[in-house]
């Protein structure tokens, strides 16, 4: 059961990047980061325990200059810590360069959500059924953290460790996100299935192609609530590398998928669908890429 | 020609501006002064359980506790938080065996949720702290999910008064072998050429309203209990609060308060004996009680679930000849009204179809899920979703089309509604379905989807339904209305029955202004407290209009008479001759003879004496009109909904592209609000039947109490949508009008269910349908084209 009001905690609010830092080093694990808070103001009220609640929440909203969406032909995109889903849709590039990604942020929550919730918040969160986590790992990136040693940056495919764990340590703030820049002949897109349209995912799944003609160069493939964490489909990916997409090599792609997964039943959907149609959504997803929606 | 120049006009509704403003005063927004908070403390570990040990002491040591309550410091006696045992006569009670099981605060827990005592502290944190604070112990007891548990011989007793966890049946003198109907159903299905049969699971659909249950209690100097609540039905609650403490009703003031939404939930009590319960130990102090979302969602009555049989015979012709069901409820721990739902769900069948032979079953069992009473529609959906897909069942089999069928064979004018012996006095069921199958354009698109091919397959639906208007006589359908008049011709009507947010107080003032001839703003309209609004019993069965807009109708005329009489004495001719229109009183024969309405009310008032002539001006008295109204009927609405889907053959996703719902509403009051209904009802008819459903973990433990994971269409969701007010004026409705506030949730759903039937060819008992279902259905049979099914062309 949830509650009225907020289980006790102190709220800290650092003006700059290294005095957020600070703060992570000192109260390590009693600390909780707050971005958009969409994620940590619901787990606050739905604690079972209070042990899964944190003494300390710093809260980002002071620390200037995270707030940015940059787009860089070279350099690719970068997305600050505290950019928004509706700041990422607000910026052409992301439509026209990063079509997965700007199609999970659209689809995503509700006007209201998106207005405070964060891309990074989502990457953070490291639930196996974000949205704009998916897209992401189809793209492929890194993230950067900042810790009390410098910063170092992450592969988004070291990113996810385990249910809700990520790469990042205790005393490390992620402060972007940076995608790689659009390559000719690159194609993305993204899918997912809802009970209703404001819902979260049932099944979500993101592709990047490096297309040659008809033919498939490189492929990144990347499928949601399904696993512990965001899942790449490695295995599937390689029947695609190389090959025409004809009829048949989708076919034998959509018939791989169920092997490569794990999914659980849940609130939102059943193992044994989401087996069923998770083949058919990547599909789906490669003829969107590919303009043959 | 409407000679009504209010009544049918799209009059803006009265509280929207204050809603939508902001300006709205819910029970959560009233602060008084010195105000204290409560928090009832319920059981979440367990579904079923006896408390073997509740210590309140820390919490009663908690920072800001003012007072703890156990079971023995509140009143020992029990309750029914339903009101239709108050609707009923004595013998009829004691004939359904409605019982009072309930308690404020208990030791048996028979549902996740039930009170086990509560807190009052000074602040709404102080008592939640405190309640966090008190020591459970429990001994778990066997959960029973279903009828099929809880009727086991070894079962443990839900209440001694009810064998075999039978909560309620037909009654045998009423309902010989248990069941409605009549005729020689065995007899009858064996001269069948064809018998559909299956049985169905209907959901557990909560109605979602957007206001969560806020109450305000106190114990006055006076020593009177008061209590702020947003009930739909404020006086049967002062009825009820006063019966279980004891207390005479004049020392129950109920103040009814805005209310957000209702669609069944806030019919009769909820914590209102916990709230009053607390206010008693703290006399002089006004205790508020919020409930969460998610508390909210478990303690109030839902809609009753079910196992649903059903087998209907028919001759080769499509002439129908049998209907047998069966509707077993799961009633949730208590029995509430247990007798409502396992009723109506049959009188509903039996007021569709011209069945020569019907024999309908219903019965409530207990069951360790959340309460179930009313909610919109009242057992109605859950027929629809049964009969309409079996009577498509059949259709498709014989060949017939499902319009034409039901155009056939539907129940009209002269024949019995859903109650025997109560025949309808109007129907516009027909028209309904022309209009709907010419606005849906049902004849090219079935014969366009009785053969596809591709993975997204479209079908088109039909469903039809009757509902009622008022629960006459059945229940008790009375109302007292009183009307008064300023002395400047302005009107004040006092009428108990709520506005749940329906448009229904617009639609009465429409009514009075109508009837007395003045302006709509002249009139003014409220619920008033329990200590100056007459009896009434509230806005339940669709009958706010029906019933309350005659009473009203009938208070206006008493006003009307009064003041034509004065103002027939005035000019010297009979009131027959006379008419209002604009506060302007006038012979009709030659309207320059007229008097303000206004001279007459002023002089009533101030009644002088002019000291020149020694003579007062004009007649004495102030004018008021009352009337303490029996409906005569219950008018019963048709109505036709049309769907079209299109299924997504790989994936079983229904996407709704249309539904159009056409109305059989005698008379619009006013369209906007009646399409208002029809729209929502849209919405959450298409809820019952693809997305809406609360469930459990084996051990009762709800998983989906909260908007996250209990999934309503919401506006990105909805289908285009037509309605059609098919007006027909009914005989007995005021001004025409039949009923619209639950009906139009009940037909989408089986026009849903039947569309999904054109498209695939597979038919889905289980309701939601949902995506899971409809591919597990195409996975094991396939999809089929409609047209290659029986007869079907
Ligand atoms: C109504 C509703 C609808 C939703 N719908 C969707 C949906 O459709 N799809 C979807 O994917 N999600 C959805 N969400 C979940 C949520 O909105 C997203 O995960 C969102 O992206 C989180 O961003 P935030 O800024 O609010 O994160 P926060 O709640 O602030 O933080 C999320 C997590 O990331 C950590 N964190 C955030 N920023 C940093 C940082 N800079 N450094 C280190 N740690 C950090 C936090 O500690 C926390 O663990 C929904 C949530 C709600 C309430």
């Amino acid at each position: 059961m949830s509650s009225r009001i907020l289980p006790d905690f102190e709220l800290l609010l650092p003006q700059s990047v290294p005095e957020a830092v600070e703060l992570l080093a000192a109260h390590r694990d009693r600390i909780t980061v707050m971005a958009g808070g969409t994620d940590v103001m619901v787990a606050m009220k739905f604690a079972q325990s209070p042990a899964q609640l944190p003494d300390y929440l710093m809260s980002l909203e002071h620390v200037p200059g995270l707030a940015y969406v940059l787009f860089d032909p070279d350099k690719g995109l970068r997305i600050g810590a505290k950019a928004t889903i509706a700041e990422l849709l607000a910026q052409a590039e992301v439509k026209q360069h990063y079509r997965a990604l700007w199609n999970a942020a659209r689809t995503f929550a509700t006007v209201q959500v998106r207005n405070t919730a964060t891309v990074l918040g989502n990457l953070l969160r490291a639930s196996p059924a974000g949205d704009c986590s998916c897209a992401i790992y189809a793209i492929g990136g890194t993230v950067a953290l900042q810790g009390p040693a410098g910063r170092r940056e992450v592969d988004i495919d070291d990113f996810w460790l385990s249910y809700g764990v990520t790469a990042r340590r205790p005393d490390e703030l992620a402060v972007e996100l940076i995608l790689p820049p659009p390559a000719a002949g690159s194609r993305c897109a993204f899918k997912r299935m809802t009970r209703t349209n404001e819902d979260l995912a049932k099944l979500n799944v993101a592709v990047r192609l490096e297309m040659a003609g008809n033919t498939c160069v490189d492929a990144r493939l990347a499928m949601g609530c399904v696993a512990p964490t965001p899942l790449r489909l490695t295995k599937t990916e390689t029947l695609l590398k190389g090959r025409e997409l004809t009829a048949e090599v989708l076919q034998s792609v959509a018939a791989s998928v169920p092997w490569e997964i794990d999914p659980i039943d849940d609130k939102r959907s059943t193992a044994e669908y989401r087996r069923q149609v998770s083949g058919v959504l990547l599909k789906r997803a490669i003829q969107e890429a590919c303009g043959a929606a | 020609m409407n000679r009504e120049t209010i009544v049918g006009t799209s009059a803006p509704r009265v509280d929207v501006r204050d809603k939508a403003t902001g300006q709205a005063l819910y029970a959560a927004d009233i602060d008084l002064p010195g105000m204290l908070y409560g928090k009832v403390v319920r059981c979440w570990e367990h579904a079923h359980a006896r408390v073997v040990r509740l210590d309140l002491s820390a919490a009663a040591k908690s920072p800001g506790v003012v007072r703890v309550l156990g079971p023995q410091d509140v009143t020992a006696n029990r309750y029914n938080s339903s009101v239709l045992d108050l609707m009923v006569s004595e013998q009829m009670h004691d004939m359904l065996g409605d019982i009072e099981d309930q308690r404020i605060f208990t030791d048996h827990v028979k549902f996740q949720g039930d009170a086990i005592c509560g807190i009052i502290a000074k602040s709404e944190e102080a008592a939640e702290r405190a309640a966090a604070k008190v020591i459970v112990e429990y001994e778990p007891l066997p959960v029973y999910l279903t009828a099929d548990a809880s009727k086991q011989p070894d079962a443990i007793r839900f209440t001694p008064e009810k064998p075999g966890n039978l909560a309620f049946q037909l009654p045998e003198p009423m309902f010989p072998g248990h069941a409605l109907g009549g005729g020689d159903v065995e007899a009858a299905m064996r001269d069948a050429d064809l018998v559909v049969e299956d049985v169905f699971y209907v959901p557990k659909q909560k109605q979602c309203q957007m206001e969560p249950h806020a109450y305000i209690a106190k114990l006055d100097s006076t020593g009177r209990l008061n209590c702020w609540t947003s009930s739909q039905m404020p006086k049967l609650v002062q009825a009820k609060l006063a019966k279980l403490f004891g207390l005479p009703m004049s020392l129950v003031k109920v103040t009814p308060t805005v209310i957000g939404g209702g669609f069944g939930t806030r019919l009769g009590l909820i914590s209102e004996p916990q709230a009053c319960a607390m206010a008693m130990s703290v006399p002089g102090h006004a205790v508020k009680l919020l409930t969460l979302r998610e508390e909210d969602w478990v303690i109030s009555p839902s809609r009753h679930p079910g196992k649903y049989w059903m087998k209907i015979g028919f001759r080769k012709d499509g002439t129908p000849l049998a209907c047998d069901a069966r509707f077993e409820n799961y009633k949730g721990g208590y029995y509430l009204d247990a007798s409502g739902t396992a009723f109506t769900a049959g009188a509903w069948l039996g007021g569709m179809y011209k069945f020569p032979a019907l024999r309908y079953k219903g019965e409530s069992y207990f069951t360790n899920q959340g309460l179930t009473g009313a909610y919109r529609g009242y057992g109605n959906p859950q027929t629809n979703f049964v009969l309409e897909q079996l009577i498509d069942r059949a259709c498709a089999q014989m060949g017939a089309d499902p319009v034409e069928w039901r155009k056939q064979w539907h129940k009209g004018v002269g024949d019995d509604g859903w109650c025997p012996g109560v025949t309808y006095p109007s129907c516009a069921l027909d028209e309904c379905l022309d209009r709907g199958a010419a606005a849906i354009g049902w004849s090219e698109k079935r014969r366009q989807y009785a053969h596809q091919s591709g993975t997204v397959r479209r079908g088109v639906g039909v469903a039809v339904m009757n509902h009622t208007s008022g629960a006459m006589p059945m229940l008790l359908e009375h109302t007292a209305c009183t009307v008064k008049l300023n002395e400047d011709a302005t009107a004040e009507i006092l009428f108990a029955c709520s506005d749940m947010g329906q448009g229904s107080h617009t639609a009465l003032k429409q009514i009075a202004a109508e009837t007395l001839g003045f302006p709509f703003d002249h009139v003014q309209l409220s619920s008033g407290t329990s200590d100056v609004a007459g009896f009434d019993i509230g806005a339940h069965a669709s009958r706010t209009i029906y019933v309350g807009g005659a009473a009203v109708k009938k208070a206006c005329e008493d006003v009307r008479r009064q003041l034509l009489e004065r103002a027939g004495r005035h000019l010297q001719v009979s009131p027959d001759e006379l008419d209002i229109r604009d506060k302007r009183i006038f012979v009709k024969a030659d309207p320059a003879r007229a008097i303000e309405a206004e001279t007459i009310t002023r002089a009533g008032v101030y009644h002088f004496i002019d000291p020149a002539t020694g003579q007062a001006g004009g007649e004495p008295g102030q004018i008021q009109g009352y009337v303490s109204f029996f409906a005569p009927h219950n008018s019963p609405p048709f109505g036709a909904s049309f769907a079209e889907v299109e299924v997504d053959t790989e994936t079983g996703e229904v996407r709704v592209l249309e539904l159009v719902n056409a109305h059989d509403i005698g008379r619009a009051i006013n369209p906007a609000a009646v399409e208002g209904q029809l729209e929502g009802g849209i919405q959450q008819g298409l809820g019952f039947v693809l997305s809406e459903e609360m469930y459990y973990d084996g051990n009762g433990r709800i998983l989906n109490n909260s908007f996250t994971d209990y999934k309503m269409f919401g506006p990105s969701d909805m289908p285009k949508i037509t309605t059609i007010l098919v007006e027909d004026p009914d005989p007995v409705g005021p001004f025409g009008a039949k009923s619209v506030g639950e009906s139009g949730l009940v037909s989408p759903v089986g026009a849903v269910a039947n569309a999904i039937f054109n498209a695939i060819g597979i038919q889905f008992t289980e309701a939601p349908i949902t995506p899971e279902k409809v591919l597990k259905g195409i996975l094991e049979q396939g999809v089929r084209d409609y047209g290659s099914i029986g007869g079907a062309h």
